[in-house]
């Protein structure tokens, strides 16, 4: 019963409701470190890390959290998390760290992990909550993986620094700044939304 | 009154508990990798210093470390920011460079600027550390912005983004980012008489 539970939360992060296409959230990192498919996916793994242990964390503290100051709490967690992230890049990735620059430590503001604290991991036992920021980490990443290798691919002709394109292939400067990532991010929504979550919808009213 | 004054001293405990929970765990990898990151911090000048005296960088890091310790003179000792890059088989100066800060818009911009050996005339820089507003600001950190020092002589005064300006006193603002590309002109203006290594030595 309850592992048929965390598998249908678990599908609806990543599907129906989707933090970055369905709810919009977390859309500042997802336009910021998307023009270099290498830095999504350090960037996607510290997230996953942090709603993960943060939900786990707040969902274990739910009983002795007071009321008042559930939000202090909640950040301070979430805040911890992030610095372990950090301090972990740079000491062993420098080179990733210094590109990430400060979108690592706005892990703390995303949208998404602060949403599921509130929603989920206050009101729901350890393995759900876990479950759930997992699902919505990973629900996250390959929304921004996919818009990372489009961008990638369109504004440097290859993917994680390989040439796949070829030589005679011009580079969509524009993909690689950020107005690139509102188009892709916007045609992402347009696509998603037209194909797959309307027609969803209709079969069931 | 007395049941509400227990919840807040709950709630002040709880939270000075969490608190304490946190830095202490922070504190600790912080102390297990400090090391590490300063190491990486030194490699990092290294390869700054390195590539603003022009020599072309090896791809792994002890080459550099080891160009560094047989072709550079550094000094202060403790916390170098000035040094002096000697052709490994002559010993002349081939370059000179500076660890210099100057003051952004939200921050301390930290870069290495290389110099020719007559101490006037700038080589590329490479931008350390800074805070800059992402997309703006951080901008300063682009190839194009840190190359287009080479060859200038100060004092340095800024033109609109994209001049690209072949006048030896002009170097290119980034657009959105006064504040930013004012405070590395400035930087590289105050240099010269900074510097310490003005009688060029052969």
């Amino acid at each position: 019963m309850n592992a048929a539970k965390n598998w249908k939360l678990f599908k609806e992060n990543l599907g129906s409701q989707n933090p970055v296409f369905v709810q919009v959230l977390g859309i500042c990192s997802t336009l910021a470190v998307t023009n270099v498919v290498k830095n999504t996916v350090v960037m996607c793994l510290g997230l996953i890390f942090v709603t993960a242990l943060s939900n786990l964390l707040v969902s274990l503290l739910r009983g002795v959290i007071p009321a008042r100051v559930r939000m202090m709490a909640e950040v301070l967690i979430i805040a911890c998390l992030v610095i372990i992230v950090d301090i972990y890049l740079k000491a062993f990735n420098p080179d990733i760290s210094r590109q990430l620059g400060p979108y690592v430590g706005l892990i703390i503001t995303n949208c998404i992990v602060m949403g599921h604290a509130e929603a989920v991991a206050l009101t729901q036992p350890p393995a759900t909550a876990f479950v759930d920021g997992l699902a919505a980490g990973i629900g996250y990443s390959y929304v921004l993986l996919a818009i990372a290798c489009v961008r990638e691919l369109l504004g440097t002709g290859g993917i994680w620094g390989f040439n796949v394109l070829g030589g005679a292939w011009v580079n969509w400067a524009i993909m690689v700044m950020a107005p690139g990532g509102f188009f892709v991010l916007a045609v992402f929504i347009w696509i998603v939304k037209g194909c797959w979550l309307k027609p969803a919808r209709k079969e069931k009213a | 009154m007395s049941s509400r004054r227990q919840e807040s001293l709950r709630t002040v405990g709880f939270m000075t508990a969490l608190s304490l929970v946190s830095i202490t765990s922070v504190s600790a990898l912080h102390l297990a990798t400090v090391q590490r990151v300063n190491r990486n911090a030194d490699l990092y000048l290294q390869r700054a210093v390195m590539e603003v005296s022009g020599v072309a960088l090896p791809a792994d890091a002890a080459a550099v470390s080891q160009w560094f310790a047989a072709s550079v003179e550094a000094e202060p000792a403790a916390a170098p920011t000035r040094f002096r890059i000697r052709d490994a088989a002559t010993r002349e100066t081939v370059a000179l460079a500076f660890k210099c800060r100057g003051r952004g818009l939200w921050g301390t911009i930290t870069a290495v600027v290389g110099m020719a050996p007559d101490g006037r005339t700038f080589r590329e820089l490479r931008i350390l550390e800074q805070n800059e507003t992402p997309g703006l600001g951080a901008r300063i950190g682009e190839p194009w912005f840190m190359r287009q020092t080479a060859g200038k002589r100060g004092p340095l005064k800024l033109v609109p983004e994209g001049t690209r300006s072949a006048q030896p006193n002009e170097i290119d603002a980034v657009t959105g980012a006064t504040i930013s590309s004012a405070a590395v002109r400035d930087m590289l203006n105050r240099l010269p008489e900074e510097a310490p290594f003005k009688e060029a030595t052969p």
